[in-house]
């Protein structure tokens, strides 16, 4: 077992984590973080997807050790004050959203795409996007809700 | 402002877009264990030998099921014949089969244990090939079905003993001999479909317990409580309440969690154990758990030289792997809509499931339908470009209209499917006849549009019941088995409960499934929730509204017809003054302000078919859709590219459009994948392509640049407020729909096989070179 300090949702930890853990597995086992889900386990769904100092990121392939010095987001961080973020309030207007499996990590992923490109065309959100699926396809809805968080 | 046909707030959104909700494989319990499955690498074998003492004793294992734990149980299962066993018995019949189940302390321990399980195998003939699996001298996989139709619990389908055919349906009109005799021309075709997955992106997930009553309790990611809870009570012999069965929100389901999977096997384990255990599957366990039948499609079509069709047989092989499951239902719905929503005066329709040594199947978004809907809206397409007729035109002059008899001899009723036809076409910019003329020569990419409609059931008799509490303060919840995987079936209940009982929708809840709280469904499938226990729903609720208003009339000295109930309060119409509160009729009735009220409705809708004549009442509803499509092909590379997609679902009345039309965006995507690049791929039964980084879903990159969702409301008169289905509608004529498009791009060369994947474009027209 190694022992990492890392920062989860703004708050400083130290965590005790397996070599080979995933980051994904010590959210959810260790942190109770159950917002972060595991679809394909192989980086390449989307579900999965936290903010690692600002960047998104498969958490189901990264190792729990490579967060040690680093601050990770997981979709939990986004409304700790009770009021929710401008992207979890336009996939709720636009209603980007069906079953909710993969909301958290498009949500996180959406995050990621508007501090890169904080006016992205609609070709910049599908291809940023394209590695977060949605298999109920509410992917107009969650183009609709990118559009007016760039204009705004 | 009435509720209904408003887009509220999806129940569950908040928590949906906080990561708050907590779906099957989030649940903690305590002392709770991990489960892994020893799986069969072979596709066909005898079992030896299966000895778990080893892998009993490593540390952390806390419990192994294999068959020996099977004594005293009825040892097999399944929603229409009894041939899935717990664990595997005396043989193994897919690549992926569980042989054992193991609970350990952690998901690790488990899997480093399952190496110590011993088995032995001794390999049998195997068949993967769905026509070769349906000849007599093909290997069997059901030998015991060589004497005894023992186990085979529903009785509307054909059984075939013997072979690999396990069930046979069957349906004609008129008569097909003098049909063809009559035709000026024949077409004569076959159309395949591969296995597709369901590609919910939650995997199938489970935690059961037995409490110390002898109580079974399970969670479960299902579409299915009822069933579920059916099926486990009859495997442990138990009465059912002693299975309880708890449903969270699905993380999508479109077909794949209709029915017991992971349960059975799981609650054993749980039993041997004596703690809770959970079991999640990996993404790879998915692909060997359940996926859409492949299928193969012979089409026969005669007809006269001015376009009148007058002749069509139908034959259907539908392939359901190693365990029936819902194969005998998938193939019966799809036979009698296999020659289309179209008046043909000569039919014989004819459809088999056949058993395979392929990992199990089960019902997927469309059942049965997009396999023949596939076929003969491409077969539409053929005929009008041979005959030289607009492909529109053709439709429009076949297609059922509202109280025409059907194949099955039942009138149809409410039947929007020309307006569907109709507005599909016109959104695309339907041209006519020159939507068929030849591309412009010397450019590589091209371009077609084409139109594809559909006619599906929603499968009938079946039961939906529900029941409504009005608390003294003027809240209510709904207790229904309805599962809400995405769809907002309870979004759109509490929109029918508030509207019937004059509340506010924030003053509406709706509970999860729990059987021992909430009250039987059949199941959230079949697109049949929103008719059946949204009349459950509207009638419990309306033996409430029916107390308040008798006590209201008493109270106000008004006749009933003269009150309404309205914004949480029964008034004399026309006269705001006089009104009573809901805490006020509670004083009134109860002579206090707590308490509740009940309502309770048990929906059940009547007909069925008759096996042997494929003659009846087939649905409680049909419902029907159109699908119309523009591609972009690149004759060089053979990469067909989406340009726009127009689905118009007829959904009788939207009781919340936003959510019909995301239900419609979803499946033109599911269709849409499985037109141009889904597929499953097995190498002697082995599943080669079980990731998402082989097998691919649409992306976000793959979502058309245009689509439009148009609803047709052709209100129904027995549905809610008017409503029908709608979950399944717009999918299965995507496929044929972007098929006639790529036909019409490349000037009728057409791909019969799906997924129209570029190489195969690259063929035909390679093909087409030669053959000048």
């Amino acid at each position: 077992m190694l022992t990492i300090s890392t920062t989860i949702n703004g708050s400083p930890q130290d965590l005790t984590v397996r070599p080979n853990q995933t980051l994904l597995e010590c959210l959810r086992d260790d942190l109770s973080l159950k917002g972060s889900v595991e679809g394909c386990g192989v980086g390449v769904c989307g579900s999965c997807t936290v903010l690692v100092d600002g960047r998104p990121v498969s958490s189901c392939l990264m190792l729990a050790t490579n967060a040690a010095g680093k601050a990770v987001t997981t979709i939990e961080g986004l409304s700790q004050s009770g009021e929710l973020d401008p992207v979890q309030k336009a996939f709720l207007k636009h209603q980007a959203f069906q079953c909710g499996y993969c909301t958290p990590g498009m949500i996180m992923a959406v995050k990621g795409l508007l501090a890169n490109h904080p006016h992205p065309t609609e070709a910049q959100t599908r291809d940023y996007l394209s590695g977060n699926l949605c298999r109920c396809g509410t992917y107009a809805e969650v183009m609709a809700a990118v559009k007016e968080l760039a204009e705004e | 402002m009435s509720l209904i046909g408003t887009d509220v707030t999806m129940v569950g959104g908040i928590a949906k877009v906080t990561g708050a909700i907590n779906y099957a494989p989030d649940l903690v319990l305590p002392r709770m264990l991990h489960a892994k499955a020893l799986r069969s690498p072979y596709p066909h074998a005898k079992l030896l030998r299966v000895d778990a003492s080893k892998a009993e004793k490593y540390p952390g294992v806390v419990a192994v099921v294999t068959r020996d734990d099977l004594t005293g149980l009825n040892p097999y299962f399944g929603p229409v014949v009894d041939d899935q066993p717990v664990v595997a018995t005396d043989r193994v019949r897919h690549v992926g089969e569980v042989v054992a189940l193991l609970a350990a302390e952690s998901r690790e321990i488990a899997e480093e244990a399952l190496d110590l399980i011993q088995v032995e195998y001794e390999e049998l003939p195997a068949v993967f090939d769905l026509l070769e699996a349906a000849k007599p001298d093909a290997p069997v996989l059901h030998a015991q079905r060589n004497e005894t139709n023992a186990g085979v619990h529903r009785e509307e389908f054909n059984f075939e003993l013997g072979g690999n055919v396990c069930s046979v349906f069957r349906v004609e009109d008129g008569n097909i001999e003098k049909g063809f005799q009559e035709a000026d021309e024949i077409f004569d075709n076959t159309y395949t479909l591969p296995p597709v997955q369901h590609g919910h992106i939650e995997p199938h997930a489970a935690t059961a317990y037995w409490e110390p009553s002898g109580k079974l309790v399970v969670h479960s990611a299902s579409q299915n409580p009822s069933g579920v809870q059916e099926q486990l009570a009859q495997i442990f012999k138990l009465p059912e309440n002693q299975v309880r069965v708890i449903v969270p929100p699905l993380g999508g389901g479109y077909g794949g969690k209709t029915h017991a999977r992971l349960e059975p096997a799981l609650a054993l384990l749980a039993r041997k154990a004596r703690r809770p255990v959970q079991w999640v599957l990996t993404r790879d366990e998915v692909f060997l758990t359940g996926r859409r039948y492949g299928a193969v499609v012979k089409i026969k079509t005669g007809v006269k030289r001015d376009g009148t069709i007058i002749a069509r047989e139908v034959q259907v092989f539908y392939e359901i792997g190693a365990y029936a499951l819902n194969g005998p239902v998938n193939a019966k719905t799809g036979c009698y809509v296999s020659s289309g929503p179209y008046n043909i005066p000569n039919r014989s329709l004819s459809t088999y499931s056949v058993y395979t040594n392929l990992p199990p199947t089960g019902p997927f978004r469309g059942v049965g339908v997009s396999h023949v809907c596939w076929a003969y809206e491409s077969e539409m397409d053929d005929i009008a470009r041979r005959l030289g007729l607009d492909p529109l035109a053709l439709r429009l002059r076949h297609l059922v209209k509202e109280g025409d008899v059907f194949v099955t001899g039942e009138k149809l009723v409410s039947v929007g499917i020309t307006d569907c036809l109709q507005r599909a076409a016109a959104a695309i910019g339907w041209k006519g006849k020159e939507e068929q003329s030849a591309p412009p020569a010397g450019k590589d990419v091209v371009r077609g549009k084409g139109l594809a409609v559909t006619i599906k059931s929603t499968t009938t008799p079946t039961t939906s019941s529900a029941q409504v509490r009005l608390n003294a303060d003027g809240s209510a919840i709904l207790l229904t088995s309805s599962v809400d995987m995405g769809q907002g079936a309870l979004t759109s209940l509490a929109q029918i409960v508030g509207d019937e009982l004059g509340l506010p929708f924030e003053k509406v809840s709706v509970s999860f499934p729990d059987t021992d709280i909430t009250p039987y469904d059949k199941s959230s499938s079949s697109s049949r929730t929103t008719f059946h226990m949204g009349q459950a729903a509207q009638k419990a609720a309306g033996e409430i509204r029916n107390q308040l208003l008798e006590v209201g009339a008493k109270k106000l000295e008004a006749r009933i017809e003269d009150l309404e109930l309205r914004d949480g309060a029964v008034s004399v119409r026309g006269v705001p003054d006089r009104r009573l509160s809901i805490t006020d009729i509670f004083k009134a009735r109860f002579g206090s302000s707590v308490g509740s009220m009940f309502g309770g409705y048990c929906f059940k809708t009547e007909g069925g078919l008759n096996a042997r004549t494929g003659k009846g009442k087939a649905a409680a509803f049909w419902f029907f859709s159109a699908c119309a499509a523009e591609v972009e092909v690149d004759r060089e590379t053979g990469k067909t590219r989406v340009l726009r997609i127009v689905t118009a679902v007829d959904a009788g009345k939207a009781i919340h459009p936003k959510q019909c039309g995301l239900q419609n965006e979803g499946s033109m995507l599911s269709g849409m994948g499985s037109a141009l690049f889904e597929e499953m791929v097995y190498d002697n039964g082995q599943p080669i392509n079980s990731s998402f980084l082989e097998y691919m879903l649409p992306s976000m990159e793959d979502h058309p640049a245009e689509f439009h969702s148009i609803l047709v409301e052709t209100p129904h008169p027995k549905g809610p407020h008017g409503a029908k289905g709608v979950g399944e509608a717009a999918l299965p004529p995507v496929a044929p729909a972007i098929g006639n498009a790529i036909a019409n791009a490349l000037g009728g060369i057409r791909c019969r096989d799906l997924p129209i994947k570029p190489d195969k474009i690259v063929a035909m027209l390679d093909a087409l070179k030669e053959s000048r």
